[in-house]
């Protein structure tokens, strides 16, 4: 009994481990690996995973002392691969490959592939490159409604689809600060840090700590909570705005937040419930009112909870948080997002940022799920 | 049979700690629940609630209980040290003052710790608390 009792135990702790392993798998790049632990791998696939959030190429590799070991490549996102032109049958089980890619940062076998080369034709694949749709050389006209209202959603009922990608900015900073960072909001010179926003001492101290963790703590990544806030505007998958006149409110759906949706209602309501709301309405996005002034929908929206980051970067915020954001579609093509961080408990001074986004036409908006303990 | 009972209860332990609620705002808010050891007058265990309205940090040792108001508590995020400062009473009703000091460990973690020591005019002894 004593030791089936401790094999049990010895199996529930290795699964453990590796559960912990995983959940800290999907992060800013360099959360995980480490860029000056450059690596070459060559040798034969043993399974492509094509799973989110990352695909993995498993593969086995002859060390120096000629013991094979099994590496995990870790790639882009299916939706990246997919978009272009890959799938999960671009690799498989016995190519013999060569991945160049940089090491993981706990020594395990673990990389992160920036390119897989195919031995036998020298083809590289798996390749992922992403860039704005090309604007018209003259801007299009904003679209509208009957009433000249402007359309933040498709151009016309039953029209073309398309969704709003292709951020400007992917990380909150102070208007008219220039602090550069990574897609993720991951600082070149930590530094900047106290630029970034009017930060209160305890909240620069968690900033900071965050940044020099890589972001590796991220709960959207540890935990698959939800991007409230800005954040749903700094990330790849875009969101797509449904407007719902009749009814008075506008549904903003969220590609990179497990197809979770936010609603803004312009009915003339108020802002009002439960701060942080509760277990079975958590409010990760708040609670949004909004009105047009002239060609911009201003929307006021607090009520958040604690529970998630909502700046790419980890710009701490307290439930005192109330944002005031201004959506503007400059033209066909463009919709301009400013917004008003005020948060006392978080911050020393109301304060502002803003970026721009891209229509995406012609596409439904990308379903990114995120998995929990799944890297 | 008393391994496999220790083994059971570890593994409980490790899965629910692992699926505490996050809480990435200031990092005192929240529950706490630990202990002051050798604490004759009020207990070993305490528990601890504390608020952040964005200057001050207020809350509560004991709620329930004792109600002991905290009077004083900060926070320096150089080295996340924590003081706290709260007065009880004993069952004579005699005014009994606590400072506790202490420091945040494991800071990212949402069952984060408070360590250090706590004393009172009369006793003194470690502290530890986790948040809940």
């Amino acid at each position: 009994m004593r030791v089936r009792a401790i094999r049990l135990f010895a199996a529930s702790l290795a699964a453990l481990v590796l559960a912990g392993a995983s959940v800290a798998a999907h992060h800013e790049i360099l959360a995980k690996f480490d860029d000056k632990k450059p690596v070459t791998l060559t040798g034969i696939v043993t399974l492509l995973d094509w799973r989110n959030p990352h695909v993995h190429a498993y593969m086995d590799v002859r060390d120096q002392s000629g013991q094979t070991v099994n590496w995990a490549v870790e790639l882009e996102s299916p939706i990246d691969l997919q978009r272009n032109g890959w799938n999960k049958d671009s690799l498989r089980p016995g190519d013999r490959i060569t991945v160049e890619g940089i090491a993981a940062r706990n020594g395990s076998h673990q990389a992160w592939g920036n390119s897989v080369v195919l031995a036998g034709t020298g083809r590289q694949v798996l390749t992922v490159s992403s860039s704005a749709p090309t604007p018209p050389l003259s801007p299009r006209p904003t679209p509208r409604w009957p009433d000249r209202q402007p359309r933040l959603g498709a151009a016309s009922a039953g029209g073309a689809q398309g969704y709003w990608a292709f951020p400007s900015a992917t990380a909150l900073v102070e208007n008219g600060v220039t602090a550069p960072m990574s897609t993720y909001g991951l600082l070149k010179n930590i530094a900047d840090a106290p630029k970034v926003a009017p930060l209160q001492p305890w909240a620069q101290a968690l900033y900071i700590e965050r940044q020099r963790r890589f972001l590796q703590d991220d709960p959207m990544y540890l935990n698959c909570k939800p991007p409230g806030g800005p954040r749903q505007f700094q990330l790849p998958y875009g969101v797509q705005f449904v407007e719902d006149r009749e009814r008075q409110r506008i549904f903003v759906l969220i590609g990179s937040g497990n197809s979770n949706y936010r609603i803004i209602y312009t009915d003339g309501r108020g802002l009002k419930g439960q701060v942080g709301g509760d277990d079975d309405n958590p409010l990760y996005y708040g609670r949004s009112v909004a009105k047009w002034e002239g060609d911009t929908l201003v929307a006021s929206t607090a009520g958040f909870n604690e529970d998630f980051w909502f700046t790419n970067g980890g710009l701490p915020h307290t439930d005192q948080l109330r944002l005031t954001e201004r959506f503007t579609r400059t033209d066909f093509d463009t919709l301009k997002y400013e917004v008003t961080i005020d948060d006392q408990g978080a911050y020393t001074r109301p304060w502002s940022s803003g970026l721009t986004l891209r229509w995406v036409a012609g596409e439904e908006l990308p379903r990114h799920i995120c998995q929990e303990n799944r890297s | 049979m008393r391994v496999f009972v220790f083994l059971v209860a570890f593994s409980v332990a490790v899965l629910t700690g692992s699926h505490l609620a996050a809480q990435e705002g200031h990092p005192l808010k929240g529950s706490w629940v630990g202990t002051w050891a050798g604490n004759k007058t009020h207990g070993n265990d305490v528990l601890l609630v504390m608020n952040w309205d964005g200057k001050t940090i207020s809350g509560v040792i004991n709620p329930g209980t004792d109600n002991m108001t905290i009077k004083n508590a900060t926070l320096n995020p150089a080295g996340w040290v924590v003081h706290i400062e709260a007065d009880g009473k004993d069952k004579s009703g005699a005014v009994v003052s606590y400072s506790i000091d202490g420091k945040i460990e494991d800071l990212r973690l949402p069952n984060r710790t408070i360590t250090g020591t706590w004393k009172s005019q009369r006793e003194s002894g470690m502290f530890r608390v986790a948040r809940q």
